[in-house]
């Protein structure tokens, strides 16, 4: 029974038990309605490719004096279109977003009539384009080609959000010529290296491309590189932000649903008892774990290769979404066995996917722009899609924490996977205590906190990370004010775990010499690890002053330890003072403290 | 049915569920935040004051007087390889080099525009070398005027000052349709595990046996799901407004969403009491909430579009015939669902 073969047939055992019970029978019951509603998504699809989606139309009113600009105006169903006399369009000019009098366009003083203005001039530009691809002589009609060159600049990511500029300091006044050396580079071969047909077909192409479904439908498919290196003055425009949006609809969201599976094939076993046979089966828990997500993680897989194989895509853009598919199947599982009801199943869930949407989607969109997209593992897929390599260490820095997070979670569930965890009815907060409480050995209260601490380590630093993402471009001193203050809370409610976990499960265990024991070691876990960690990813951001605020506690080691010291032991000061009731002030002193010493680390930067 | 509905807000889970929105809520507002900025680079820092200097290479043409003219520019001519090392020292932010050409020659005039790789400001500067490169197309076009055959109707817009573009469309006919509905489909999605939890945890036996009726208390959910609508909603809207974006026609937009709401909740409620059981209730959900949306938004004028164009001060004609259409679905499905829930009691 111990050996290899035996573990793996029973893994695939409990796989084809939870197929059965949990995909199959249920799914026979909706299988009619579901094979209907799928037709009518076909036939939906059809509707919508055919007509469009509307959502913008008739947002804008224009009037004109002209037919044929009437015409042109009104290809764009975001106009509402009226051809009037020349006074009347003067007298009730204000009546309208824009008016166009004698080619002249009037836009009104309004928001609306501004952005009626950007719209219409990007109509105005489609139709010249129509217009001009047409000419028999196509470079008179786009006579200057623009070819844009990019150049690798050393100072990478020291420059968070307005940070280092480009532009003229004051205090620097002559011409920019540079400090280091100069590398000779030979111009670029002046003749265009495109026929006029090639430039034409091109220019065709791109004016039908302009519609945003088409952009996003075409957006898996394409082949790497454009086919002309050229580009008109017009087509210069730095590119729009939300494409990697697709991916996310595309890939995660599917993610997201099966998990939904999952979570509710756990909780379904919790509520209904059925899971007490699996629990008294002589198998170790793990093995059921295994075995029961199985189903769920072939699904992920095959249909993101399904995606890959129907967009065209190669396959290789899944090689970034592992790590996440795993974060995906360890927190489902987790979610599934603590929620209480369907209510807070759903809450839960929902509350989980805003946010790993938003860490995956947000750094994304500045995949070409900044290092710091290199957060979302969604940037490295873009790479992929765009045939542009990256490196291991990138692939790590990006999906390290999901990795690592995920196991750390699966262990929570593998030690949490017993009949009093599974069917207790406590609240949210304490149940997560219990399921920590389980990795805690009341026998080895220092080895416990020691391991505890590491382990919270990825999960704050993946909690700094979202925060950093998000604060990245507000206006730099709130952000800076806000990254600080957010960050301490995470640290210190990361660290102050342990702690609150054996002070109320583990009652008599806080004396005053276990408080300064346990806040020595957590202190130390948490630095041994963090130092660990930091070897492997965050180099790259580490050295912005976005970086020194949160991991300011890389350069010396007894600044950082003294922090994490002071902060925990006022935490565990007050839950032996206070009890349970003392943890909230303590925690918030501990902040507070934290906040002020990553400031005096900080004085640096601002004097 | 009223108390069932004070029973309903006195259970924890129930306050616990609206605090959890609430959260999203406030978290999705400071994302928002983030999102109008990312939308549009140059908004992130004032970039209007700022002079950017540009490396000029290769022959001179009139280009580089058009660029030197910019405001926010200042052109420094520079020897290629020079320029270059200075982009890579960031001491300029593009480097434009310029090979012989000539003006009224059969091929294009060609040009090599450097940015820095991975940079937010490579993308600005794009934006404000284009001006300069477009009215330099002007010119080479209007001295091979000669050689083209058709002239496109003229237009003439007005100066501009730097505008976010698409911003408006997106937050007004995107982002607002499509917070202001998520709540709908939220709270539908609620009352599917309020109904199915009462099948799977065997708890619709106690419920009968008190001295209320099955419709009682789905109806009781219901409202409860449908009182969550306008607190969500408003609660977006007065985001919205706080970031800047203000929301009119309000009582009308309102009146859209609970309609459309109530149509769903109603939807939902169905499910739930058919399936009675939660995986498959949503599933079937989900499915349906996605080909109806699909259908919707096909129609020109649905009622996200309508919803659009209000919310922006716009006009949109018979609105009032889409609310009737939507109030009759609502009633409809009410005697739907109270007839679903008697037969479940039976």
């Amino acid at each position: 029974m111990g050996d290899d073969l035996t573990i793996w047939a029973r893994i695939l055992t409990f796989a084809r038990w939870e197929t059965k019970k949990s995909l199959l029978v249920p799914g026979k019951k909706i299988l009619p309605h579901a094979l209907l509603l799928l037709i009518l998504l076909g036939g939906a699809t059809l509707i919508s490719a055919e007509s469009g989606l509307h959502f913008q139309d008739a947002m804008y009113s224009a009037g004109t004096d002209d037919p044929v600009l009437a015409g042109i105006v009104a290809e764009d169903n975001r106009f509402r279109v009226v051809v009037l006399d020349r006074t009347v369009l003067t007298r009730y000019q204000a009546s309208f977003d824009l008016v166009i009098i004698n080619g002249q366009v009037v836009p009104a003083e309004t928001d609306r009539g501004a952005a009626a203005t950007e719209a219409l001039i990007q109509v105005y530009d489609r139709y010249r384009n129509a217009v001009y691809s047409q000419e028999e002589d196509i470079f008179a009609a786009y006579p200057l080609l623009v070819e844009t060159a990019t150049v690798k600049s050393e100072l990478d990511f020291s420059a968070p959000g307005s940070g280092s500029q480009v532009t003229s300091p004051v205090r620097f006044r002559g011409p920019p010529l540079p400090s280091g050396p100069v590398p000779s580079i030979a111009p670029p071969d002046p003749a265009p290296a495109i026929s006029p047909d090639e430039f034409r077909a091109g220019m065709i192409q791109s004016s039908g491309t302009d519609e945003i479904l088409n952009r996003y439908s075409g957006y898996l498919g394409r082949s790497g590189a454009s086919a002309s290196p050229y580009q008109t003055p017009s087509q210069l425009s730095p590119p729009l932000p939300f494409d990697a949006i697709i991916l996310i609809f595309v890939f995660i969201f599917p993610l997201y649903f099966i998990s939904q599976f999952l979570m509710m094939s756990v909780m379904n076993e919790r509520t209904d008892r059925q899971g007490e046979p699996l629990l008294s089966a002589p198998v170790k828990p793990w093995v059921v774990i295994a075995g029961k997500s199985l189903p769920y993680t072939g699904a992920m897989l095959a249909v993101s290769l399904l995606i890959c194989l129907v967009a065209g895509a190669t396959p290789l853009i899944v090689l970034p979404l592992i790590p996440v598919i795993l974060f995906f199947l360890a927190s489902g599982l987790i979610i599934g066995m603590t929620a209480r009801s369907f209510r807070e199943l759903s809450f839960i869930s929902l509350f989980f996917s805003t946010v790993i949407t938003c860490y995956l989607f947000f750094p994304s969109i500045f995949a070409d722009v900044h290092v710091m997209s290199l957060v979302s593992p969604v940037t490295l897929m873009i790479y992929t899609l765009e045939q542009q390599p990256y490196t291991l260490s990138q692939f790590l820095f990006s999906t390290s924490l999901f990795s690592i997070t995920s196991i750390v979670l699966l262990y929570a569930a593998v030690v949490n996977f017993r009949e009093e965890r599974l069917f207790s009815t406590k609240g949210l907060v304490s149940t997560g205590v219990d399921f920590i409480s389980s990795m805690l050995h009341p026998g080895h209260p220092w080895l416990s906190l020691f391991l505890l601490g590491m382990l919270a380590v990825p999960f704050v630093f993946m909690a700094q990370m979202l925060l950093l993402v998000l604060v990245f471009n507000l206006p730099l001193p709130l952000s800076l004010i806000l990254i600080l203050v957010a960050a301490a809370v995470v640290e210190e409610i990361a660290k102050s775990v342990g702690i609150y976990t054996f002070s109320t499960r583990f009652p008599g265990f806080l004396t005053w010499k276990n408080v300064l024991a346990g806040a020595v070691v957590t202190a130390l876990a948490f630095l041994f690890a963090e130092k660990l960690l930091l070897l492997v990813t965050i180099s790259q951001i580490a050295e912005s002053v976005f970086g020194t605020v949160l991991y300011s506690s890389l350069t010396l080691l007894w600044v950082p330890f003294l922090i994490h010291l002071a902060g925990i032991l006022i935490t565990g000061t007050a839950l032996r003072l206070g009890g349970r009731a003392g943890y909230l002030p303590g925690l918030c002193l501990a902040t507070l403290v934290h906040c002020a010493a990553n400031i005096w680390i900080l004085r640096g930067w601002f004097w | 049915m009223k108390k069932d509905l004070s029973a309903l807000s006195q259970e924890k889970t129930i306050i616990l569920a609206i605090l959890l929105q609430l959260f999203v809520a406030m978290f999705s507002s400071f994302l928002l935040v983030g999102l109008t900025s990312l939308y549009d680079p140059s908004l992130v820092g004032d970039y209007s004051g700022m002079q950017y200097r540009i490396a000029y290479a290769g022959e001179d043409i009139p280009l580089r007087f058009l660029l030197d003219s910019q405001e926010n520019i200042r052109v420094y001519p520079m020897d290629l390889s020079a320029a270059i090392a200075s982009l890579k020292e960031r001491k300029v932010a593009a480097v434009v080099y310029v090979p012989p050409s000539n003006p009224d020659g059969p091929d294009p005039v060609t040009i090599t525009l450097y940015t820095v790789q991975n940079d937010i400001q490579s993308a600005v500067i794009n934006v404000k070398l284009k001006e300069a490169l477009i009215e330099y197309e002007e010119e080479l076009r209007e001295i091979r005027s000669g050689r083209l055959t058709m002239t496109p109707v003229s237009l003439e817009f007005p100066e501009e000052e730097d505008g976010a573009p698409g911003f408006y469309e997106f937050v007004y006919g995107l982002l607002l349709p499509l917070l202001l509905f998520m709540p709908a489909v939220v709270s539908a999605a609620l009352i599917i595990d309020l109904i199915t939890e009462e099948y799977e945890h065997r708890t619709y036996e106690t419920l009968l046996s008190a001295p209320v009726s099955m419709g009682e208390v789905v109806w009781g959910k219901i409202l409860a799901c449908f009182v969550l609508v306008p607190l969500q909603a408003g609660a977006w809207i007065l985001l919205l407004m706080l970031n800047g974006i203000p929301v009119a026609r309000l009582p009308l937009v309102m009146g859209y969403v609970l309609v459309s709401s109530l149509v769903l909740i109603l939807i939902g409620a169905l499910t739930g009491l058919h399936y009675r059981e939660r995986t498959g209730a949503q599933v079937i959900f989900s499915l349906s909430v996605v080909v109806l949306m699909l259908v919707v938004l096909a129609i020109p004028g649905n009622p996200l579009n309508q919803v659009a164009v209000l919310a922006s001060g716009g006009t949109v004609p018979g609105q009032g015939m889409i609310l009737l259409l939507g109030a009759a679905a609502a009633i409809l499905l009410s005697l739907a669902v109270t007839r679903s829930a008697g037969a479940a009691a039976g």
